[in-house]
């Protein structure tokens, strides 16, 4: 053998061994120095208000990525405009998997979206992380669905919360329901005849919508004409603040529930700004996040922490709670990536966000954990009802554990 | 001599699309592999709706809800009765071809503006139909044909074996779409340079003087109905496969009027005009997103590159073709 083919076959082998080395330590969308992840969000069209959720969360990872990242890799989180329309959702996520080569779908919103995609991301095992979305399927069969998890507290969970309320506390109620044409709105619909049990006759009106309809003035008029005195709004922020001001034409004024996902600080301003002070006043919700408009947390570290980030990292409007929550939960998913650990895969990141327990969560109420086991995929389970009163939200009573 | 230069030139022509057709997906990436595909979507729908509008004279604002005959067609084979959903598009083709004659009968009584709204209401009507018959479509939420129908869907793996060659399914689906486009544009530019062409182009011109020659403008008017709605039950066939999802969202009035902007665009009246139209529909309203994406911005720069075509090329990109290929042509075709 001489010489050169010696060299010739060394060089080989170290080109080889170099291969397998950086095969090992490589997954999609991670580097040495980064970690790319990505989801939809509504950037336009019915649903924009909720692009405050995408916002907050790159505020976060903006902050986490000055402080030097994750085990020195900073977070690198794009978001793409869906639209709120499914087939755009999917056309994008297979863009961020095939194109923008992600780690994992992160906290990409809506349920509809997020199940146009879930086939398909879990066809080819890319995680689809903290869907942002309550319905309990996302959270209820990861025995078919491994590579999803959800992140807030359920829909079927928070309508039974004011099921059980409404039962306990004005057990003669003429309870009517506004609610969208969907798994979100029939998850809600569901619990709340849960939570009413035996009294879910007191259920004498339902109107649905669906979510391209322009407005919602028919199905308010009879609610109304069914002489409905608790109204239940289970309905996106336009919707609700659609209610308020048809119902507030109408001269009626019923005792609102408003679900989670509609009752931010800033939607209820709008609602209270297109009736007045009393058509809001006294309504009720659930709340899990710290509302950074309650002047009860002024002083909180954890909104202080908030509202520094999201001026020195341009997250949008401070007073919107829905940025809360996405600040939430990119503390969520830099936990799992930590617990990840140093060469996190993509079936790591999924062990890790299914074996959580994050007890200091600035943005939740206190007392709030992140928990979740392999087979408990609901990382939010509990939250408290909060009374819309002077144009604040106030919270009262303790936490519910809502399963 | 002349005449073996100009099939020299057509063989020459038809040699070069082939090898694009051929080779675009390997000049770009895989996943834009499947933009491309989404633009044969709009090429085949844009292709129909060409032969109704820029040969036939008939303004048609409903082919976004022939596409959804199309797609729903598609989604509730493969979902209710578990067809495999590259064979749905033929029966997607017939199904969107009848709901099109159907919507031609208006057409008898109807002409101009009258027409345009006519079929307008329809495509308005559209997504109220689908969500009233939710159990064949259902309902607001659509079919999703990768949760309800995994099985039914080719390249769910990620890659499809065709003849025995293994090829991703992005590329499969841009093959499969273009390939349908190929055959449905020769269909079309057989139709209009034969007798039935002239038989369109006689009723648009003016429909008098056609009527005094002897054709049957009812039979005319609705047949163009009927082929332009193959072409957009095709149409919207693929785009079900290809978006694996068919939802009420997809198929607004906008994707009507987005089909009419292709068409004026490409240049009513020429086929080969349609493929800049089908291009300009899939690309600029994302191009313009790239520009800026603060609300509203991308609408307002779609909207003014609408503007700007027409102003430029008033007869859209066939016009500037035929334009541009005059010399030669005229060359070609004249006598000695």
């Amino acid at each position: 053998m001489t010489r050169t083919t010696h060299l010739i076959l060394c060089a080989l082998g170290a080109l080889a061994l170099a291969t397998v080395a950086s095969g090992a330590a490589s997954e999609t969308g991670i580097t040495s120095s980064q970690v790319l992840i990505g989801g939809t969000t509504p950037l336009s069209g019915p649903a924009s208000a909720y692009q405050s959720v995408a916002k907050g969360a790159a505020a976060y990872f903006r902050y986490i990525d000055a402080k030097g990242g994750v085990n020195k890799r900073k977070i690198k989180y794009v978001y793409k405009d869906d639209a709120y329309d499914p087939s755009k959702t999917a056309d994008k996520t297979r863009e961020l998997v095939q194109q923008d080569k992600v780690f994992a779908i992160f906290n990409s919103l809506g349920t509809e979206q997020n199940l146009a995609t879930r086939a398909y991301l879990n066809a080819i095992k890319v995680p689809q992380l903290f869907v942002a979305s309550g319905a309990t399927t996302f959270g209820k069969d990861y025995k078919q669905y491994p590579w999803t998890i959800g992140y807030q507290p359920n829909y079927r969970a928070e309508g039974t919360i004011y099921g059980r309320y409404v039962a306990k506390t004005s057990p003669k109620a003429r309870i009517g329901v506004l609610y969208q044409n969907d798994d979100y709105g029939k998850d809600l619909l569901a619990g709340l005849r849960n939570g009413l049990a035996k009294k879910a006759k007191l259920i004498v009106s339902k109107q649905s919508y669906d979510v391209e309809d322009p407005d919602v003035q028919s199905q308010v008029a009879k609610l109304k004409a069914a002489k409905v005195g608790t109204l239940m709004l289970f309905a996106t922020p336009k919707f609700a603040i659609q209610s308020y001001v048809y119902a507030h034409k109408l001269g009626w004024k019923p005792t609102v529930y408003v679900n989670a996902v509609s009752s931010a600080a800033n939607i209820m301003g709008l609602a209270t700004a297109g009736t007045n002070k009393k058509q809001t006043e006294g309504s009720l919700s659930i709340v899990f996040l710290k509302d950074p408009t309650d002047a009860h947390w002024a002083k909180d570290p954890g909104v202080k922490l908030y509202r520094s980030i999201m001026k020195k990292y341009n997250g949008g409007n401070p007073n919107d709670v829905y940025a809360v929550y996405g600040m939430s939960v990119a503390h969520t998913f830099v936990a799992a990536l930590k617990k990840a650990g140093k060469n996190p895969t993509r079936a790591g990141i999924m062990k890790a966000a299914t074996s959580l327990n994050v007890t200091n969560d600035p943005f939740l109420l206190p007392g709030i954990a992140v928990k979740t086991s392999s087979t408990d995929h609901f990382p939010l389970d509990q939250a408290k009802l909060q009374r819309y009163h002077n144009g604040h939200w106030v919270s009262f009573g303790g936490l519910f554990r809502v399963r | 001599m002349r005449r073996g230069l100009g099939i020299a030139v057509w063989a020459l022509t038809a040699v070069a699309v082939l090898a694009l057709y051929l080779l675009a997906p390997h000049l770009v990436s895989d996943f834009h592999s499947r933009d491309l595909a989404q633009a044969g979507v709009f090429f085949i729908a844009i292709v129909g709706l060409n032969i109704l509008t820029g040969y036939t004279g008939q303004i048609s604002l409903g082919h976004g809800a022939l596409m959804a005959v199309g797609g729903y067609t598609t989604a509730a084979l493969a979902v209710h009765e578990h067809w495999r959903d590259v064979w749905t598009i033929p029966l997607a083709g017939i199904a969107a071809g009848v709901v099109g004659f159907l919507i031609g009968l208006p057409a008898l009584r109807l002409s101009g503006i009258y027409l345009a709204l006519a079929t307008f209401a329809f495509a308005v009507a559209m997504p109220s139909l689908l969500k009233k018959f939710s159990g064949l479509t259902g309902g607001g939420q659509g079919l999703r044909l990768l949760e309800q129908a995994p099985l039914q869907v080719t390249g769910l793996s990620g890659t499809v074996t065709v003849f025995g060659h293994s090829t991703t399914q992005n590329h499969f689906l841009y093959y499969l779409t273009w390939g349908i486009g190929l055959v449905a544009f020769v269909i079309a530019w057989l139709i209009v340079r034969g007798r039935l062409g002239r038989t369109f182009r006689a009723v648009r011109d003016s429909e008098v003087a056609a009527a005094s020659v002897g054709i049957d403008l009812a039979r005319t008017k609705t047949l163009a109905f009927a082929i332009s709605g193959v072409y957009a039950g095709v149409a919207g066939a693929l785009f079900a496969i290809q978006a694996e999802i068919v939802n009420p969202l997809s198929f607004t009035f906008l994707l009507s009027i987005l089909l009419l902007v292709g068409a004026v665009v490409g240049g009513l009246g020429s086929l080969p005009g349609m493929v800049v139209g089908a291009f300009f529909v899939e690309y600029v309203p994302d191009l313009s997103t790239h520009v800026s994406s603060k609300p509203g911005v991308p609408d307002f720069i779609y909207g003014a590159a609408i503007i700007l075509v027409m102003i430029l090329l008033p007869t859209g990109a066939g016009g500037l073709l035929r334009r541009v290929a005059r010399p030669l042509t005229t060359r070609l075709y004249l006598r000695p």
